[in-house]
């Protein structure tokens, strides 16, 4: 019998049943799935930010958003997908609130396809990690490396996205992969 | 510069195109005959190929708490559920085919009893009952699909705006299953002189935007300053309108029209408080 029960075979509940379930107010089928997705958006928000604590706070705002919009979502694409395309749109909106003095002081300037080589001087620091480089990029550089290297959005996504050219975004993925180049000493 | 014909320079302007995939035939081929002859390009090739493909490769972080608690307080379901999203059929639902069998008692009843009333010749708030004041720690909602409250309270408006209770008109809430948390429309069937109904109404309601008014409070230093002033502003102008229809209420205690005034007054209060609860930080 103990033999028995232990060759059942535990079918994991997929998104599209919890995301039915959430959609109707569970908040049990919900919170399966900020499990299943919390480290992924947190750390898309994490890297977008450039600050674990922004991270956190930006990850929370996401699942708030998803649990309001959850109902609006038709399934025209995968969870994933639309999740973390509303966790990007979380992120860039909570940019354009914050203090500007952060932009002011970091050339930061979202469609900034100039490369003014003062740009560099951050970056001139010892060898570190692919991760903490990436945290010190600039605002605008960082975001766009982020969501074009590791979250793999096209460049017309991410101008759509962020409100400037495919150029831009091009230009400053290439200045950001410049920047990390120095920073990890390569 | 390399026999190639194409310097450092103009090497570094091809690179994003070139990275891309996206240079023409003849530009890709300058391109790699520089790289063949150039070590430093190539070294930078190289570069910041590995980068990409390092980045595309990085593991998932981890948060260094579990951020669920935060998550659910702030989609912590309100007690009284807000109005039906729009794409809700709300006509023919099962629960309003209820509300409006009871309407049509209530409307009923209501001209039944102006014409009685008429008849003795007295005024409708000589009818209504003394009623004993309930404490606070009377069940507001015991999770039944319908409730026309039996109890009667007086302090629960306290908690809304400080002001004394209002004793008139009467309201049957239908309350939500527990079992769903949102997205239920509330339905609220102002019914005639029934005091027992309009205080259990505002013993509800005072729970309901007590628990949002601490979410908002402990939320506030989160949002954005004029995010703050507007909601405040917005919540002086709704407990004025509270206030006002209770000092009616309390002149005409069998107004319909006041009590609905009143509910709708209530109803816009927690709505914007359970708004301002879900409101992502700084915006």
């Amino acid at each position: 019998m103990a033999a028995a029960v232990s060759n059942v075979v535990r079918i994991p509940m997929g998104d599209s049943t919890d995301v039915t379930l959430a959609a109707g107010g569970d908040r049990q089928a919900f919170e399966r799935l900020y499990r299943t997705h919390a480290n992924r958006v947190f750390s898309l928000c994490t890297r977008m930010s450039g600050s674990r604590t922004r991270g956190e706070e930006l990850t929370q705002d996401v699942f708030v958003r998803t649990w309001e919009k959850l109902p609006q979502f038709r399934g025209e694409s995968a969870f994933s997908t639309w999740l973390h395309r509303l966790a990007v749109n979380v992120v860039l909106n909570a940019r354009k609130t914050e203090g500007k003095a952060a932009s002011r002081t970091d050339d930061s300037d979202v469609g900034d396809e100039r490369w003014d080589e003062g740009a560099r001087a951050p970056m001139h620091i010892e060898r570190m990690d692919l991760t903490d480089a990436i945290a010190k990029l600039p605002q605008g550089a960082r975001k766009i490396f982020v969501l074009h290297d590791i979250e793999g959005y096209k460049h017309e996504e991410i101008a759509e996205m962020m409100g400037i050219t495919s150029g831009g975004s091009k230009a400053q993925l290439h200045r950001a992969r410049l920047l990390l180049r120095e920073a990890l000493d390569r | 510069m390399t026999s190639s014909n194409m310097t450092c320079e103009a090497f570094d302007a091809a690179l994003p195109d070139y990275l891309e995939g996206t240079p023409g035939d003849s530009l890709r081929a300058s391109v790699e005959g520089h790289l063949s002859e150039c070590v430093r390009c190539a070294s930078l090739l190289k570069d910041v190929e590995n980068i990409r493909d390092e980045a595309s490769a990085l593991p998932d972080l981890v948060p260094s708490r579990d951020l669920w608690q935060g998550i659910e307080a702030r989609i912590a379901p309100p007690v009284i559920p807000l109005a039906a999203r729009p794409e809700r059929p709300r006509r023919f639902a099962p629960a309003w085919m209820g509300v409006a069998a009871a309407a049509l008692v209530v409307s009923t009843a209501a001209v039944t009893y102006l014409i009685t009333s008429r008849s003795s010749g007295q005024s409708p708030a000589a009818n209504i009952a003394q009623v004993a004041p309930l404490t606070s720690e009377t069940p507001a909602n015991s999770g039944t699909d319908f409730q026309v409250a039996p109890v009667t309270t007086a302090p629960a408006q306290a908690s809304v705006n400080g002001t004394s209770e209002g004793q008139s008109g009467a309201v049957a809430t239908l309350s939500r299953t527990q079992s769903s948390n949102r997205g239920v429309p509330a339905a609220r069937l102002v019914s005639g002189p029934d005091q027992s109904g309009r205080a259990h109404s505002d013993l509800v309601y005072g729970r309901e935007i007590d628990l949002l008014q601490k979410i908002v409070a402990q939320r506030k230093a989160g949002l954005d300053s004029s995010t703050v002033a507007i909601i405040e502003r917005n919540l002086r102008i709704i407990d004025a309108a509270i206030q006002q229809s209770r000092d009616a209420l309390a002149n005409d205690p069998a107004s319909r029209l006041l009590g609905q005034q009143l509910t709708h007054a209530l109803d816009k209060k927690v709505e914007l408080l359970r708004t301002a609860a879900m409101l992502p930080a700084s915006t």
